[in-house]
């Protein structure tokens, strides 16, 4: 790009063309990957070329383009950061903390934050720059520290929220009506990080670094000072990010950003950078970015599986990497002269080989989704109006309605969806499944988004943070979709009705109860929850805490984290039951620790040992017959997904008002409504009596 | 004499084997519980699979490629593992069929990266995604449950199963160390870690030992997810997850030079020792779980500080030193 100011580590003798210039590392591939999937997205559903979801995906894209645009010239001397998501977590933590505990102004307290980024990158600078460290391995000892810090500072249970709405307009509001404003940092970013790269001689080293850190050495350039800049520079984009996280979902806590790492370096891999360095543009960088998250908004549009665009984004990467051709991928190869030709011959075979496998799995991978297209647009042409016209809602047409869990691969929440598509079946509707992969608030935004834009009849989100999601709720009702509240709610003015199946304060206190049969009133018990910055788990435990007044000779003596995951689950319960002999009793709250809980308990032959908890049934069975568990708390998770679309489908067709005390569904027959509360009923808790009646 | 020897030799590993006795003297002053022989076997049971997928990194790493894949294969084994048995294939067979798919899963990444010549961060990048989410498509996160009754512990009682895990992990890791030490395809992985150019010209083939080395990954992989697996009776679809650094931070903190050519499965062992058994000192020493990711963070910085400091000091002092790599 800049062939008149300096030399091009290639040295063209004469000026390039045009496109080689602007493109030096086949990056026009991703402008038509780009291409096609704006035609195939565009043809697929009516709302995805529209002005308001062009500035949509523009504004999910800002957190994940300023790490990527970071991550574009630590890539290019050939390093890599892994610790800007982890930095961005432990940013946003800072900002909270800075501004709710210590009374900081938000604007003092957003500099102070930029200035602990900067101090997380001069960590991550000096010990790669300084101290000429693998950055690999550095940044990945970072990940963990400073993921851990920001865990360690809120407890895990720390929620900063309820900032100002000058600081929301930051991040939820729009410029003109339109422009969302943390898309001009992301472009102010960007112009300036292409022109320090591109147009200044500080640029060119590092490219020269990449290319040789050594030659660079002896060719007079401060190598370490340039390394140590740069992820000093990494460190505050990092921050600058947190601020706009935090101002767009609207709180802060210590999982934020987690896993943000990747998806930016993928981002800047697929930009046509070498992960050996020397090579890289911010042009490609943003290309690589939009071809990311227009592939995973579009999907989401055509109400396709999301876990579709893993598959997709593997694919997409290894055909963009083959398409730079072999001969790059390692440097050192130039050194050695003496056979160039053979070599190069050689290869170039193999590319071709490759070229030829990738397009065909590409191919094969576009024809199935072309299928998945056909079929979705004939259902759609089978049932007249698609869902794009919510005005007309007549009884006999049939309703779309959009549920979300979230977590997909929850099992809670697999067996939920199950009681939803019964419902749906019975009624004739369309349900709309998806949500995040894992806990994520800034993900359920996107897909609401996704929604409101495709202008379904009715969404019902399981909230996952209250004050992140309520903006976008608010904004589903102003378009006159319907909305309610599953599972967990949304601020009371964000939606229409909640479907109530057990409050906090009722699960907790069930458990205690449960807790203290099964003691007989007295001894001590351990929990397990699911990570430490759950919600749900923290509120529960608020409530038993408080619930355990009224039963003074119990006792709780730890609280331990699973994440989640069973085997995780199993190994803390072992720790626990070894620690703490006299524990009688653990109690797993998170729906795959109980058995993890359970197992480890039966393993170490402690049958004074009890478990107790909030689990499935099919999921404990076994455990519950032989005597482990003592009894699980649940609802009925299938009734629960049943009740939520026929409360959708009455709300839109008018079965259902405010004001009303009661309403017809289906099997579940009559349901009582308490003011805007759809009432499930009491938990319900399942033991080896009446376990075999319940298969979910 | 010969003290010293072994200890020059084994410089890269002392610092994380002096870590790893600090924590166990740590233990031993303020919860000697730990030592209880009950924990100690749970606790080699529980990260026997954790060592065995380390052990497969190592020599990856050895060859100076990553591979971040390791975590998804190892959901992919294990469910893969899981229908298969609820399908009937027989008990026995299943260590057989373990490292098949591993293996296979393995040679994707291999080929990508021997063959065609992909750098392996992007290729195992690439494949961490794919695995993952495909998974997810197929399974929709449900569980395999209602394994046949002689899955867990291959039909054995629970004590025999568990020595039975170990056993393999053990057999594994001294099998490796004598072939990485004193067979030639073992100096081989070394060799291409070092010097790729000048082991071709040596007449080994780096692709055939990079491409063998992500082979026996998945295998390993494979095998690791079927030890999993039999201590439950149920196969969650998101199990190891977060375990490719789990694994490479052992590695990397037991020694192994990320750039490749230096490093022992003994210091792999340690390492995942080391990291292994954090977390459940934390829980003994009864200090909060909310610092387990800072203090394993903290290792990990410490273990690549220690690492500098001591090539700076090998700068200096001028020790015979029999086995140094290329920078």
């Amino acid at each position: 790009m800049s062939t008149s100011t300096s030399p091009a580590p290639e040295a063209p003798e004469h000026p390039l063309p045009l496109h080689r210039r602007l493109f030096p590392n086949g990056e026009w591939a991703l402008l038509v990957v780009l291409a096609c999937e704006c035609v195939v997205f565009g043809l697929v559903s009516d709302n995805f070329l529209t002005i308001t979801n062009f500035f949509e995906i523009v504004r999910l894209s800002v957190e994940l383009g300023l790490l990527a645009l970071a991550l574009t010239p630590i890539i290019i001397t050939g390093g890599i950061d892994l610790s800007v998501g982890s930095a961005l977590g432990l940013c946003a933590v800072v900002l909270g903390a800075l501004w709710r505990d210590a009374h900081i102004p938000l604007w003092a307290a957003s500099v102070l934050t930029l200035l602990v980024g900067c101090g997380c990158g001069l960590l991550n600078g000096a010990l790669v720059g300084g101290l000429n460290l693998p950055s690999l391995i550095v940044t990945l000892g970072t990940y963990s520290l400073y993921r851990g810090i920001a865990e360690g500072l809120t407890r895990g249970i720390e929620n900063y929220s309820g900032f100002g709405h000058k600081f929301l307009f930051f991040g939820q509001g729009y410029i003109a009506g339109v422009l969302p404003p943390q898309v001009l940092v992301l472009a102010v970013a960007a112009l300036s990080t292409a022109w320090v790269l591109h147009r200044s001689a500080f640029g060119r080293t590092l490219y020269a670094i990449g290319f040789s850190p050594e030659g660079s050495r002896f060719a007079g350039i401060p190598v370490r000072r340039r390394l140590m800049l740069i992820y000093v520079a990494s460190g505050f984009a990092s921050s600058l990010a947190a601020v706009i996280y935090v101002a767009h979902v609207g709180q802060a806590k210590s999982d934020a950003g987690t896993g943000y790492e990747l998806t930016a370096i993928t981002a800047v891999v697929l930009g046509g950078a070498s992960i050996f360095g020397g090579r890289g543009t911010v042009l490609g960088t943003i290309l690589g970015l939009y071809a990311l998250v227009v592939l995973q908004n579009g999907l989401r549009l055509g109400a396709m599986p999301a876990e579709f665009t893993g598959v997709l984004t593997g694919v997409l990467l290894l055909a963009t990497v083959a398409l730079h051709g072999v001969r790059r991928w390692r440097p050192q190869r130039r050194v050695h002269t003496e056979e160039p030709k053979e070599k190069e011959f050689h290869l170039k075979n193999w590319q071709v080989a490759v070229l030829s496998g990738v397009m065909l799995v590409c191919a094969l991978i576009v024809a199935g989704s072309n299928w998945v297209l056909v079929r979705s647009i004939r259902q759609q042409l089978q049932h007249g109006a698609g869902g794009s016209s919510s005005a007309q809602t007549s009884t006999g047409r049939r309703l779309t309605i959009a549920m979300m869990p979230k977590a997909k691969g929850d099992p809670y929440f697999i067996s939920c969806e199950k009681g939803a598509e019964e419902a749906a079946r019975e009624l004739g509707d369309n349900l709309i499944w998806d949500g995040p992969a894992d806990l994520d608030p800034a993900k359920q935004n996107e897909v609401v988004e996704a929604w409101i834009t495709r202008a379904v009849d009715a969404i019902a989100v399981s909230v996952e943070n209250k004050q992140a999601i309520s903006t976008v709720l608010r904004k589903a009702r102003e378009r006159g979709i319907r909305v309610l509240a599953w599972d967990a709610d949304a601020e009371p003015d964000a939606r229409d009705f909640f479907v109530n199946q057990a409050t906090p304060q009722g699960i907790g206190y069930t458990l205690t109860d449960e807790a203290a049969r099964i003691l007989n009133g007295s001894g001590d018990f351990a929990i397990i929850t699911a990570s430490l910055t759950a919600a749900n788990q923290n509120e529960w435990i608020k409530y038993i805490k408080e619930r355990l007044q009224r039963y003074p000779k119990l006792k709780l003596v730890t609280i331990q984290p699973s994440e989640g995951d069973r085997d995780r689950a199993f190994a803390e319960t072992q720790n626990v039951l070894k620690v703490y002999p006299k524990v009688k009793l653990i109690m797993a709250i998170a729906a795959p620790a109980v058995p993890g809980a359970a197992e480890a308990v039966k393993q170490s032959g402690r049958k004074d040992v009890k478990v107790t908890g909030l689990s499935l049934p099919n999921m404990c069975k076994p455990y519950i017959k032989d005597g482990t568990i003592e009894s699980i708390v649940l609802w009925n998770t299938n009734d629960l997904g049943y009740l939520t679309v026929e409360a959708a489908d009455a709300l839109v067709r008018g079965r259902l008002k405010h004001g009303d005390h009661k309403f017809q569904a289906g099997r579940l027959g009559t349901i009582q409504v308490e003011g805007d509360q759809i009432m499930l009923g009491k938990p319900f808790v399942f033991n080896k009596s009446n376990i075999d009646q319940f298969d979910f | 004499m010969k003290l010293l020897h072994i200890l020059n030799r084994s410089k890269r590993e002392l610092p994380c084997v002096i870590a790893f006795g600090i924590l166990l003297l740590a233990l031993a002053l303020r919860a000697p519980d730990f030592f209880d022989a009950q924990n100690l076997r749970d606790l080699l049971v529980n990260t026997a699979p954790t060592l065995i997928v380390a052990l497969g990194m190592t020599i990856v790493i050895l060859t100076g490629e990553i591979d971040i894949s390791v975590g998804s294969l190892f959901a992919v084994c294990s469910v893969a593992l899981g229908w298969l048995a609820k399908a009937g294939v027989p008990i026995f067979v299943l260590p057989l069929v373990a490292l098949a798919i591993g293996a296979i899963l393995g040679a994707c990444n291999g080929w990508l990266v021997a063959r065609v010549g992909m750098p392996s961060i992007i290729v195992t990048l690439a494949t961490y995604i794919a695995w993952r989410d495909g998974l997810l498509w197929i399974t929709q996160g449900a569980w395999v449950q209602n394994l046949p009754a002689g899955f867990q512990w291959f039909g054995f009682s629970q004590r025999g199963g568990e020595t039975l895990i170990v056993l393999c992990a053990v057999i594994l890791l001294v099998a490796f160390a004598v072939v990485l030490r004193h067979l030639s395809g073992g100096r081989a992985v070394y060799a291409v870690g070092c010097d790729r150019e000048a082991s071709r010209l040596a007449g080994i083939d780096p692709r055939s030992i990079v491409f063998g080395s992500f082979v026996l990954m998945g295998a390993l992989t494979g095998l690791a997810a079927l030890l999993n697996a039999v201590r439950f009776s149920t196969i969650p679809s998101n199990l190891g997850t977060g375990l490719e650094l789990k694994a490479i931070a052992a590695v990397v903190v037991g020694g192994v030079s990320i750039t490749g050519g230096r490093g022992t499965v003994i210091g792999a062992l340690f390492g995942t020792a080391l990291l292994g058994s954090s977390g459940t000192a934390l829980v003994f020493a009864g200090i909060n779980p909310f610092w387990e990711k800072a203090i394993q963070g903290a290792i990990i910085l410490t273990a690549v500080f220690a690492d500098a400091a001591v090539s700076r000091l090998q700068k200096h002092v001028h020790l015979d030193f029999s086995r140094a790599g290329s920078a």
